[in-house]
């Protein structure tokens, strides 16, 4: 990893060499405008990335090519290189050189989500981002400049970031997208600006940054060209003959004489991803740093929406059994992994997996838009936080299940064992119930099922209430109901049938 | 004058005063208020009731509490909460009580262990006017612990215990046994921080 410093020569070396770029064609059209400035992050180890999370590489490790004979090294973490590894090299020689290397092969849909995730990181930069695979992001920020605090403290944020994520990248800043990716993939700790200090730095700049097919480079180096200010200076048309027209666009893009517009990456609605573990996890403890990695993905990709989420599944994926499955509904939207630790966590201690995970899966459920919420205006305290009423809504069903946590609610029915419900719990006041205005007391507490009493010996109260209703629904009740006073003195609310004979129930306790 | 007795009972009303006595609830039977210090059910502490059979009247004893409670609210509604109730409370029996049933939170563990977990997690929270909770066996520590989030959550905790269990020690600040004496209920007083043992007879007539 590198800082990036403003261009310390651009001024001058610009006005040398302008007269060595190629006049701009007469039907070019206009260049784009100065307004532009593109990040280009380029992630040179993407292929050894997607595989291994940079804080499992303690060892060396290389990623190799699966359909190729020699099975050339694309890329290697860099204590292989400390060991001589480089990309390039057959697998082969990389292993006589460092004998307990770990070998992985190239797995592209890897390559290509975790390439997607970038995407998604960079969202939170501007909403102008697109993929440049096989291994780069661009992103226009000149819009966001202000916001971050310049330039400088903008890189200075991307790169903290991905190397909190474990990434080794290289960026670069440019008034054009295929400037910067040159730049970014040149490794050139330079920033610029403006287009017209672009050829500037051409002369800096190896071919190899410009990714085009080996042959080409390997040709033009024949012709004595070691950089894209030598190769700027070719005749075009005999460029266009000998190369194509494409790479000459390509160079036209890079000095911005030719615009390019990009394709806007746009984000999946729905946060699904797959985390493999480092070893088979017997226990649901042993995934927790790999789940607190998930949560900050998640996290990121719900800032990036400005969403939040309230449903979260995760699947423990085994090799042979079906997945181990659990689900974690919210009272309220979440979007932090400081939110949803706790709930997980709780929910997790009470998970056992049938067979070792080889890998969890993180999914949301919906996205839903988040408002605002200004942290450090309300305190977190007592009463004050209207959301620690879900909060502890959302910790007790973590650990207890959806169902052990509820509300009542009453409900216009004659029936007393259909006057209220099972309700989901929300602060808010029912509807008025209407009821005949006199009413006999009711117990307060109901049992599930009225029990038969059997050898009744205690008190009768006051009584009978007659409930004779239901008919309509063929589940009529015809009882009379007493309050009872039972031997230890607990007053009870039972009922007889009509006509009598099957003897008591007791419905309710009047607590 | 009676209604000023009242109004500066108001758990909302701070009077210069009385800084040193603890903040207190009504409990709403006045034979009962007059032998607790402060007047009432102290807040934001663990309060234990023995009972000898669930249904001798304790829910009674605790309503007018909990409705005063559930109305002097501040702009956040919050939740009486039910921990491990022995039955369902009924809503139309709260409703007649006037108590709003959407601000009951009933929460009915699987596991025994998880009651006093729930418990403190319900009082820690802020979120709930009163906790209700029902547990038997419970160590000092488990009982320590609900103290301890009942006075960081501001919540008083009432803890719902068989009558079997009054020889056991207790850091409860109030702590009462109920017996049934004929048709009513009598209230002991055990043991009451800033206060003195005491026996209330007849609280409630069934």
């Amino acid at each position: 990893m590198f800082e990036l410093r403003p261009a310390p020569s651009v001024p001058a070396a610009a006005s040398r060499r302008r007269a060595l770029v190629p006049l701009p064609a007469p039907d070019a059209p206009p260049a784009p405008g100065r307004d532009e400035l593109w990040l280009a992050a380029h992630f040179p180890r993407l292929p050894l990335d997607a595989l291994l999370p940079g804080t499992w590489q303690a060892r060396a490790a290389v990623v190799t090519a699966p359909d190729d004979p020699r099975r050339t090294v694309v890329a290697c973490n860099e204590r292989a290189a400390h060991q001589g590894i480089a990309p390039g090299m057959g697998l082969n020689a990389a292993l006589a050189r460092v004998p307990g290397l770990r070998v992985e092969e190239r797995r592209p849909a890897a390559e290509a989500a975790l390439l997607d995730r970038l995407g998604r990181w960079a969202l939170q930069f501007t909403p102008a981002v697109s993929l440049e695979p096989p291994g780069a992001v661009l992103a226009e920020v000149r819009g966001s400049l202000d916001l971050f605090g310049g330039a400088m403290e903008l890189v200075r944020r991307a790169l903290a970031g991905l190397s909190s994520n474990g990434l080794s990248a290289s960026l670069a800043l440019a008034p054009t997208p295929r400037a910067a990716l040159w730049l970014a993939r040149g490794e050139l700790a330079l920033t610029v600006t403006r287009t017209d200090a672009l050829p500037g730095i051409a002369a800096r700049l190896p071919l190899a940054c410009l990714h085009w097919p080996e042959d080409t480079v390997a040709t033009l180096a024949g012709l004595g060209i070691a950089n894209v200010a030598e190769l700027v200076r070719l005749p075009r048309t005999g460029f266009a003959a000998r190369f194509g027209p494409r790479l000459l666009d390509e160079l036209d893009e890079g000095f911005g004489r030719r615009a390019a517009p990009r394709r806007r990456y746009v984000m999946p609605e729905r946060f699904d991803e797959r985390f493999e573990l480092p070893a088979p996890a017997e226990a649901v403890a042993l995934v927790e740093p790999v789940l607190e990695q998930g949560l900050a993905r998640l996290e990121a990709f719900l800032r990036a929406r400005a969403s939040g989420i309230r449903v979260l599944r995760v699947d423990f994926l085994h090799r042979t059994h079906e997945p181990t499955r659990l689900s974690l509904a919210l009272a309220r939207m979440a979007r932090d992994a400081a939110e949803l630790r706790p709930l997980l966590r709780e929910r997790l201690g009470r998970c056992r997996l049938e067979a070792p995970a080889e890998a969890l899966r993180l999914r949301s459920g919906v996205l839903l838009p988040l408002h605002i919420r200004d942290a450090g205006l309300f305190e977190r305290g007592r009463s004050a936080d209207p959301e620690s009423t879900a909060r502890l809504l959302d910790l007790l069903r973590a650990r207890l299940g959806h169902d052990a946590v509820f509300s009542v609610r009453q409900v216009a029915e004659h029936r007393p064992e259909r006057a209220f419900r099972i309700a989901e719990p929300g602060l808010t006041a029912g509807l008025p119930v209407p009821w005949p205005a006199a009413r006999p007391a009711r117990p307060l507490w109901m049992l599930a099922e009225p029990q038969p009493l059997d050898g009744w010996d205690g008190t009768l109260v006051t009584g009978p209430e007659r409930i004779e209703t239901g008919w309509w629904d063929g589940r009529d009740v015809r009882r009379d109901y007493y309050v009872a006073m039972s031997r230890a003195g607990v007053r009870l609310w039972i009922f007889r049938e009509r006509p009598p004979g099957q003897g008591w129930f007791l419905h309710g306790v009047f607590g | 004058m009676n209604g000023v007795a009242e109004l500066l009972r108001h758990p909302a009303l701070w009077r210069g005063g009385d800084a040193g006595a603890p903040d207190t609830v009504p409990t709403g039977f006045r034979a009962l208020d007059a032998r607790l210090p402060g007047g009432g059910w102290p807040l934001a502490t663990l309060i234990e009731l023995l009972v000898p059979a669930a249904g001798v009247g304790e829910i009674r004893l605790l309503l007018p509490a909990l409705k005063r409670l559930a109305m002097t609210e501040s702009a956040v509604p919050r939740w009486i909460a039910w921990l491990a109730p022995p039955h369902l409370p009924y809503a139309p029996a709260l409703a007649d009580a006037g108590l709003d049933p959407a601000r009951m939170l009933v929460v009915r563990p699987r596991a025994g262990s998880d009651r006093l977990w729930a418990m403190e997690q319900a009082l820690r929270s802020g979120a709930c006017a009163a906790v209700l909770g029902w547990a038997g066996a419970a160590d000092g520590t488990a009982l320590r612990r609900l103290k301890l989030a009942a006075e960081e959550g501001g919540t008083p905790a009432f803890l719902l215990r068989p009558a079997t269990h009054r020889g056991d020690g207790s850091p409860a600040a109030l702590r009462l046994a109920l017996a049934v004496q004929g048709f009513g209920l009598d209230v002991e007083i055990l043991k009451s921080r800033g206060g003195a043992p005491a026996r209330v007879e007849r609280l409630l007539i069934h």
